[in-house]
């Protein structure tokens, strides 16, 4: 939001439109596009920021600062003949910010919790993330546990095991992520878009509707397919 | 004439340069972050030293960070080091002494040991005054933890320092000083000539001395003849100071109370006494070297013209061998060692900028009642000027300056001076002074501030650590670790003070630009953020604050609905609504939003009005966007506003001032709003549930008195109680007769035609429901009708408060 901070400036809007165009054209004619919106949750500081500015704009930034209320950005990922446009919400990791949440996971059909592999309580956060997600979010979300921060390995507090098991027990996608060094990064964004549903929801494109899907948002659970891994 | 501020011609600017040290790369601190780059570090602490003000020691002025952690450091230099002068006549050594210590023991005051003092430092005025020069370089670099380079010249330093490795005490600064009177006292150099190495074997070997120094040193030096000359209490003057072991030294402030100083001591305390009621008005040496940076003024073209900022390829700086006992062949690099020179700077080029200016402009007039006279013609011609342009303008700034330096001196009384001037521009050296006095800051703030705790553990401790190394960490000032600790405890300190409130992420942003403008007054950024919280974020951080937020938020949508029907359409169609972008900018006043500089010149402007303004800031910001965003769908929208174009600060505030004053008060009212005052018998409506703002009785008079072209009323009865009685000029549109689905003014037939017109009047319903008013509201907003707004307690206000505006309509 500061741009001084941004040593590369993108003109968010022409860069989507470029991608579009790029890669658009066959995606149009041969595959399906489908649209996801995708909720970051976590503790804060934990680098939920950083992992979508790794992932839109291939860029980080040690000072990232931190988010207030929520962010937008919108990335897309070619999946063997289907564009998948992931819509990411990315918000506030502050606790107090806890009762915005549900506005910006309602209707999402993924989710990534993230943790900070260094920080215990992050993890314990992410946990009850999910316990609410379960709970409260479509039944049918496709949630991944991202433990972040894994290339400050010699710092590292909570275990891969650890989480992975959790992972397990829960349904979860599981990878470490460092948004650093870019490591799995885009990995666990395909991981999600390979295991999101691609039928008929899938292709109500218009962007237009989205808005309301985030306002009103109740109707799309019953939309949500099953999963196809 | 030229303005007494330069008169003195002695005064020069002193700029010396040296490396900090880097860092291995690829070190990260605990918290993964990469480690604060040392030349940062010294920046931030070395602010401090600008707070210092005494007559014997020169002025610290600036700390600049260049490339490849290079640190520039600018400080008042005048005069002539004391390495230059020779034969000094025996009263004068005691004055220079009898100076020096008095410097030294202010340092000591403040809590600092100078550890470079020699010759070189201890500059001479015209007048025979001392200024020690280059005192803070053992401070800022945190006792030479930051520089590869020792710090203090081996002949001078006391010989403890070489023995351990603790923290320096006040008294090797005497030892320094003892040295530094010998060589004065002896009339030449101790050990002349002697290189480096050996002139350590020499410090060291007085350990063992079992005479006193001074008398070993005077015969080592074959002036055994001199020293007998030289008076008993001088000798014991030298010996209190050359004692090997620090225990039995002397500190600066007992030397001074040697019996050589008693006559000078006396004698200061009577010139003060009688410099009490003189008022000699000297500009300050930190003024004048940002006026004279104005006038083109550049330190580092000064020292590179000297050839002390010299960029060499780096490859050069790697010998070309090392043997493995570690002996290096081929041309080391010197670049980390510190340059001694120092380059003096005259103020010239700003005396012959200001050369014009008459002498009297040192003092601006003010009537009995506090305001300013009638400026000249300069500054009124100037202050039509673009902002960044004034802000640039050496002779412009130079009066504000003065201007300003009047006003606040005598400060409360001419708080509403300084409010009229704020209007036009307020000059970054005094914005800091000048926002606390907008804030109506007064009191001991410092008491205030120091009895807060700061220390004691909380649970927010965790968020605003995470926090503060994100929190506008381009600017050097708050990435350095004196800008961290100092924003930890602000932050701490008001949620400490605020028990009803709690840390909300943002508070951070909001701390910055007061911390940024004071950072050498902390009770006063303390002071400003509990000021300016109450007045524009009342209830904001409460722990449960959406009820507030919400208000705000619709409150904002009713204000764009207000000024920009068409975009209020837009985003209501695309259902984009002010809580997915608004909540940072009002949170934070922008502060999360804007980078600091652009915050300066907003928040100038903001602290002139009330919590209202903000609503119309958010609004200038749309208006700058507003092409985008009726082009725009959802996505689009909201992808604008995570990552916000360049907004055009100055653009932003004259719109938003403008729109501001086309607001009247009631318009923005809220229930939780600070000053309640105004909205007394005043029920707001549920926040969210009416599109449309009210407006105010009292309001609508005014408006009909001051304005009556400015206003269109709409009279929504029907037509039998209209002809009754009306206010004069009104257009009734009976509610009953409007199809509200027909979003289209023509509809409504001819009479509705100034409505369809309407480019900058006020548009007030008038009718007898309330939510009628707002349904009728919307409809115009949905046609497009700027301005619309619905009388508070419709027609039955008018007849109770002004029955007599109402007259027959047939």
């Amino acid at each position: 939001m500061r741009n001084i901070r941004r040593p590369i400036r993108f003109r968010t809007k022409d860069n989507m439109a470029n991608r579009g165009t790029a890669q658009r054209p066959n995606g149009q004619t041969q595959g399906k596009i489908c649209q996801f919106k995708l909720v970051l949750l976590g503790e804060s500081a934990v680098g939920k920021s950083s992992l979508v500015l790794r992932f839109v704009k291939g860029q980080f930034h040690e000072y990232q600062e931190s988010t207030i209320g929520a962010a937008f950005l919108t990335q897309t990922v070619c999946l063997d003949d289907t564009t998948v446009k992931f819509e990411i919400w990315d918000t506030a990791g502050q606790e107090r910010y806890h009762s915005l949440a549900p506005m910006y996971y309602r209707g999402a059909q993924a989710a990534i919790v993230v943790y900070d592999i260094t920080n215990q309580d992050t993890f314990v956060r992410a946990t009850t993330w999910v316990k609410e997600l379960q709970r409260q979010a479509s039944p049918n979300i496709v949630i991944a546990l991202a433990g972040n921060k894994a290339d400050l390995a010699n710092k590292r507090v909570v275990e891969c095991d650890e989480a992975q098991a959790y992972a397990d027990e829960n349904g979860l996608l599981f990878m470490e992520t460092s948004a650093k060094t870019a490591m799995n990064v885009n990995d666990i964004f395909l991981a999600i878009a390979k295991k999101l549903p691609k039928n008929e929801q899938a292709g109500n494109g218009g962007s237009s509707g989205q808005g309301r899907r985030l306002a009103e948002a109740e109707g799309q659970k019953a939309t949500a397919g099953n999963c196809c891994k | 004439m030229c303005p007494t501020l330069l008169e003195n011609e002695d005064r020069c600017l002193g700029g010396m340069t040296f490396f900090a040290q880097s860092h291995p790369i690829e070190l990260c601190g605990s918290n993964g972050l990469p480690l604060t780059p040392n030349s940062i570090t010294i920046y931030g602490r070395s602010q401090f030293l600008k707070t210092i003000n005494h007559p014997n020691l020169s002025t610290y002025l600036d700390i600049i960070r260049s490339k490849h952690e290079r640190t520039i450091v600018v400080a008042e230099y005048s005069g002539e080091s004391l390495t230059n002068k020779k034969n000094l006549s025996l009263d004068s050594i005691v004055k220079i002494a009898y100076q020096s210590l008095l410097a030294l023991q202010h340092m000591n005051d403040v809590g600092l040991v100078h550890r470079h003092l020699s010759p070189d430092n201890i500059l001479i005025t015209k007048e025979g005054n001392v200024q020690l020069y280059n005192y803070g370089l053992y401070y800022m670099t945190n006792g030479g933890k930051n520089v590869s380079f020792p710090i203090g010249y081996p002949k001078y330093t006391a010989p403890e320092v070489f023995l351990g490795t603790k923290v320096s005490g006040i008294k090797v600064d005497s030892w320094s000083l003892g040295i530094i009177i010998a060589e004065c006292l002896l009339n030449q150099p101790i050990w002349p000539g002697v290189k480096l190495a050996q002139c350590l074997r020499k410090v060291l070997s007085l350990l063992h001395s079992e005479t006193m120094i001074f008398e070993r040193l005077a015969r080592e030096n074959n002036c055994y003849d001199t020293y007998q000359a030289v008076p008993q209490e001088l000798r014991d003057l030298v010996d209190s100071c050359l004692q090997i072991y620090p225990s039995k030294r002397k500190t600066p402030a007992e030397l001074l109370q040697l019996p050589p100083f008693a006559e000078l001591l006396k004698k200061d305390a009577k010139e003060r006494e009688e410099n009490l009621y003189k008022n000699v008005i000297v500009r300050k040496m930190d003024e004048l070297y940002y006026l004279w940076q104005l006038a083109g003024g550049d330190i580092t073209m000064e020292l590179k013209k000297q050839g002390m900022v010299r960029s060499r390829p780096p490859i050069l700086s790697i010998p070309n061998l090392i043997i493995l006992i570690g002996q290096m062949f081929g041309r080391r690099d010197t670049a980390g060692l510190l340059d001694l020179r120092v380059v003096k700077v005259p103020l010239d080029t700003l005396r012959q900028r200001l050369s014009h200016i008459p002498y009297t402009a040192n003092y601006p007039r003010l009537t009995s009642q506090m305001h300013v006279q009638a400026q000249d013609d300069l500054t009124d011609a100037a202050s039509q000027l673009p902002l960044i342009i004034r802000e640039r303008d050496t002779e412009y700034q130079f009066y504000r300056i003065v201007l300003y330096d009047r006003l606040l001196q005598i400060y409360p009384i001419t708080r509403e001076a300084i409010i009229r001037e704020a209007h036009k521009d307020i000059p970054p050296p005094v914005r800091g002074a000048v926002w606390a006095a907008l804030l109506g800051i007064k009191g001991d703030i410092q008491k205030r501030y120091d009895m807060i705790d700061k220390e004691t553990p909380t649970h927010t401790d965790r968020q605003i650590e995470v926090d503060i190394p994100r929190c506008h960490q381009y600017s050097e000032l708050l990435s350095s670790g004196a800008g961290h600790e100092r924003l930890q405890r602000l932050l701490k300190a008001w949620v400490r003070d605020n028990p009803y409130y709690v840390y909300w992420q943002g508070l951070d942003s909001l701390t910055a630009p007061f911390l940024y403008l004071n950072f050498n007054d902390e009770a006063r950024a303390f002071a400003c953020l509990s000021a300016f919280i109450p007045k524009y974020l009342h209830k904001f951080f409460l722990k449960d604050n959406s009820a507030v937020i919400q208000e705000y938020l619709s409150k904002f949508s009713q204000i764009i609905a207000f000024h920009d029907p068409q975009l209020a359409n837009h985003l209501k169609s695309i259902s984009f609504v002010p809580e997915l972008f608004a909540i940072p900018w009002f949170l934070t006043m922008f502060s999360h939003v804007f980078p600091l500089h652009k915050i300066l010149h907003l928040w100038d402007k903001l602290l002139l009005g009330d919590s209202s303004f903000p609503l119309l800031v958010g609004l200038a910001i749309l208006k700058q966007l507003r092409d985008s965003l009726l082009t725009s769908d959802f996505n689009e929208c909201i992808l604008l506003f995570s990552d916000l174009p360049e907004v055009d600060i100055e653009l932003c505030v004259k719109d938003s001032m403008a729109m501001y004053q086309k607001t009247p008060g009631s318009i923005t009212y809220r229930r939780h709003q600070f000053d309640q005052s105004k909205a007394m018998h005043w029920t707001e409506p549920e926040p969210g549930t009416e599109r449309m703002p009210r407006i105010s009785i009292d309001d609508l008079l005014n408006l009909l008195e001051n304005t009556p072209d400015q206003v269109i009323i709409v009279d929504i009865r029907n037509n039998i109680q209209f002809e009754r009685g009306a206010v004069r000029g009104s257009i009734n549109i009976p509610f009953t007769s409007v199809q509200l689905s027909q979003t289209d003014i023509n509809t409504l037939g001819p009479h509705a035609q100034p409505l369809a017109d309407n480019k900058d009047s006020i548009v007030v319903i008038i009718g007898p429901h309330d939510q009628n008013n707002a349904l009728f509201a919307d409809f115009l907003v949905s046609c497009g009708v700027m301005g619309v707004c619905s009388l508070q307690g419709g027609i039955y206000a008018l007849r109770s408060k002004a029955a007599r505006i109402l007259v027959p309509t047939r």
